[in-house]
């Protein structure tokens, strides 16, 4: 296992080298984030569909426990339990806009990671970087527990465990846990943890600090010690799930789901749920005694128990919904953690819109109506007094609001617009909107995907190390 | 054309506020404004004390604006401004915050008397290198390093000793005497 620990060595060493100027030293917690001994435990797998390019290269990595589709190229490399989703890279002769003028894509996008360590993340989108349309870099990077990594090319940072960096180019950033990244380019940069930031520069700038002791409840993270408060007892608790999904290899499909919904095999469904038309269950994620209705979709890590969500809702990477009521189209964004009790359920009105990263957590039953903007930290009803807004209200802001620990300058108009435009894209690219003939998205398109493992070296030096391994049409 | 010499146009150490370490901000202030009382023939008042160790060597200066930082309440709203900047919002926005902050905050009189019995190490400057001159030095040469280090004054080295302060205004009186100098020739 030597070639492994030098590797592990070398990728920290080139993080510290981008985070030398914010004086950031991740050598403690990447020693200490996965034992070594657990890369050899788990297979590595890919999926094959005639709906997405397929090209997968891999050089001098660890893969343990991580899935691949599409393009994407490792490169010195330890992937752990990394999801690397390359559903929605772009293709040749793609084309976007920039500065009002159109340009084509002249090759298909790769998802190239390089030089990191990546340990139960997830990779999704495209790059939203003018700069690098063909290559979503990831380089010189160390991200921790359930970080996403969501159409952002990265170099040279650290993602600490459920961070979420959303459609931002990251040059040299430090990014604290549970922190929320959706700025379009920073360089630089230090987030401490607990922090949400969404800016579109010119339209709006909305930051959002959670309560520092508070959070600590919910995720806690030092150098040297593994993640640990309420987000990961809650995912230990339900690992094992996991296990028997991972290590049979014909799962049983369950019955009754429509044609048109897609269940990946890699998900856990638990009795009793109800999965209607358009559905998109995606691969480790975790249902249990819930009614998912029409076009609603859990994406990747999304735990939904014991709960109702009436349709077209998503619910995106990470999230968590437990004993609670969603009406239509309500978004829950990135990492949320809705807890309602069995006898105190949280209810949702239809059309709000949770922000990324928002925790819910009550022990008194909780109306929003619909319509609603929620954001932040929220145990009791004044929380949610301070930390929600009809949307419309929202949109009217055109200058300031400081509220709690929120501060938000710029249009509320462009900011409620640009999140109901960004939630009807997903809708589509799900496929929810599917008509039988229309609006394809990821429920049909991922329904037959066959899936292929491999194996790292069992012994010797190399041992926990892939052989080089290119997997092409 | 006089030729001045950083020796006659220094305030001599001896003449200047001083303070040993562990002295209070009320304790230099005090100092601040003895030392201009007994020289108060000065046309330009002095805007700084220095802190004196044990040995009686310079081991810091304070300035005005050094006093006047120690009245900023160093809270978390203060670290939330620092990080506001980062986010980048708008001057304006920052303002607002800043003055929402402040009417949440201690009221001036109470932050006076707070300060007044920090120690002066907490808000002192500890002198860098291009903040010595030689006593011999030539005039020109400690004008580079006033105006390249963007700084007020300079502490006067003799030999390892430290025995007085260039001022920027002593500097400048001169300078200013030379222009007249020149106009008249």
């Amino acid at each position: 296992m030597k070639a492994l620990k030098s590797l592990l060595d070398r990728i920290a060493l080139r993080v510290n080298i981008n985070l030398r100027e914010l004086e950031f030293d991740v050598v403690p917690i990447a020693r200490h984030l996965v034992p070594l001994k657990q890369m050899t435990k788990f297979y590595a797998f890919y999926g094959i569909t005639p709906n997405h390019p397929l090209s997968l290269e891999f050089r001098h990595s660890s893969l343990a426990g991580s899935y691949f589709l599409g393009r994407c190229r490792t490169n010195h490399s330890i992937l752990y339990k990394t999801d690397i989703r390359g559903d929605e890279l772009q293709i040749k002769g793609d084309t976007f806009t920039f500065g009002g003028h159109s340009i084509t894509l002249s090759e298909d996008e790769m998802i190239d990671v390089q030089d990191s360590f990546l340990v139960k993340t997830l990779v999704h989108s495209y790059s939203h970087d003018p700069e690098s349309r063909e290559r979503f870099f990831i380089t010189n990077t160390l991200s921790c527990h359930y970080a996403n990594i969501h159409g952002s090319p990265i170099d040279g940072s650290f993602l600490g465990p459920f961070a979420t960096v959303d459609l931002t180019t990251m040059y040299d950033c430090a990014i604290g846990a549970y922190s929320y990244i959706q700025a379009g380019e920073i360089g630089h940069f230090q987030a401490e943890p607990g922090t949400v930031w969404a800016r579109s520069r010119g339209d709006f700038n909305f930051v959002y600090k959670h309560p520092v002791e508070r959070l600590k409840t919910y995720i806690h993270f030092v150098p040297g010690k593994a993640p640990s408060g309420v987000f990961m007892d809650f995912l230990e608790a339900r690992k094992k799930d996991f296990e028997r999904v991972f290590d049979v290899v014909n799962l049983q499909k369950p019955k009754g789901i429509p044609a048109n919904a897609s269940l990946d095999r890699y998900a856990v469904i638990k009795p009793k749920m109800h999965i209607a038309e358009n559905v998109l269950v995606a691969q480790r994620a975790y249902l249990e005694n819930s009614w998912l209705g029409k076009g609603a979709n859990a994406q990747e890590n999304c735990y939904i128990l014991n709960s109702r969500l009436e349709g077209y809702n998503v619910t995106a990477h990470g999230a968590k919904i437990i004993d609670a009521d969603l009406g239509r189209r309500v978004f829950v964004g990135f990492n949320s953690f809705l807890r309602g009790r069995p006898d105190c359920r949280l209810a949702i009105g239809s059309g709000s819109i949770v922000m990324p990263h928002t925790i819910i957590d009550i022990d008194q039953p909780m109306h929003i109506p619909e319509d609603h903007f929620v954001w932040g930290m929220i145990t009791s009803a004044a929380d949610l007094e301070t930390n929600s807004m009809p949307l419309a209200d929202f949109a009217r802001i055109d200058g300031r609001l400081y509220r709690g620990n929120l501060l938000f300058e710029g249009s509320g108009e462009a900011f409620v617009t640009g999140f109901q435009k960004r939630i009807e894209h997903i809708l589509l690219d799900n496929g929810a909107l599917f008509d039988g003939k229309r609006y394809k998205g990821h429920a049909q398109r991922n329904q037959n995907i066959s899936v292929n493992t491999i194996q790292p070296y069992p012994e010797g030096r190399l041992k926990g190390l892939y052989p080089t391994i290119i997997i092409q049409p | 054309m006089t030729d001045f010499k950083i020796r006659e146009i220094m305030v001599p150490l001896s003449e200047y506020a001083t303070v040993r370490e562990g002295a209070t901000l009320l304790e230099a202030v005090l100092a601040l404004e003895k030392a201009q009382e007994e020289f108060e023939h000065y046309q330009y008042r002095h805007r700084a004390i220095l802190v004196l160790n044990r040995a009686g060597r310079v081991v810091g200066k304070l300035s005005q604006l050094d006093v006047l930082r120690a009245l900023e309440p160093e809270d978390a709203s203060n670290a939330e401004l620092k990080q506001l900047m980062r986010f980048g919002f708008s001057p304006e926005f920052i303002r607002g915050f800043r003055k929402r902050k402040r009417l949440d905050g201690v009221p001036l009189q109470n932050l006076c008397t707070k300060a007044a019995g920090l120690k002066v190490e907490a808000f002192m400057q500890t002198p860098s290198e291009g903040e010595y001159v030689e006593v011999d030095a030539s005039l020109d040469m400690a004008i580079h390093q006033l105006v390249v280090g963007n700084h007020l004054s300079l502490l006067v080295t003799e030999g390892e000793a430290i025995v007085g302060i260039l001022r920027l205004t002593d500097v400048f009186a001169a300078v200013f005497h030379l222009m007249k100098e020149c106009q008249l020739t």
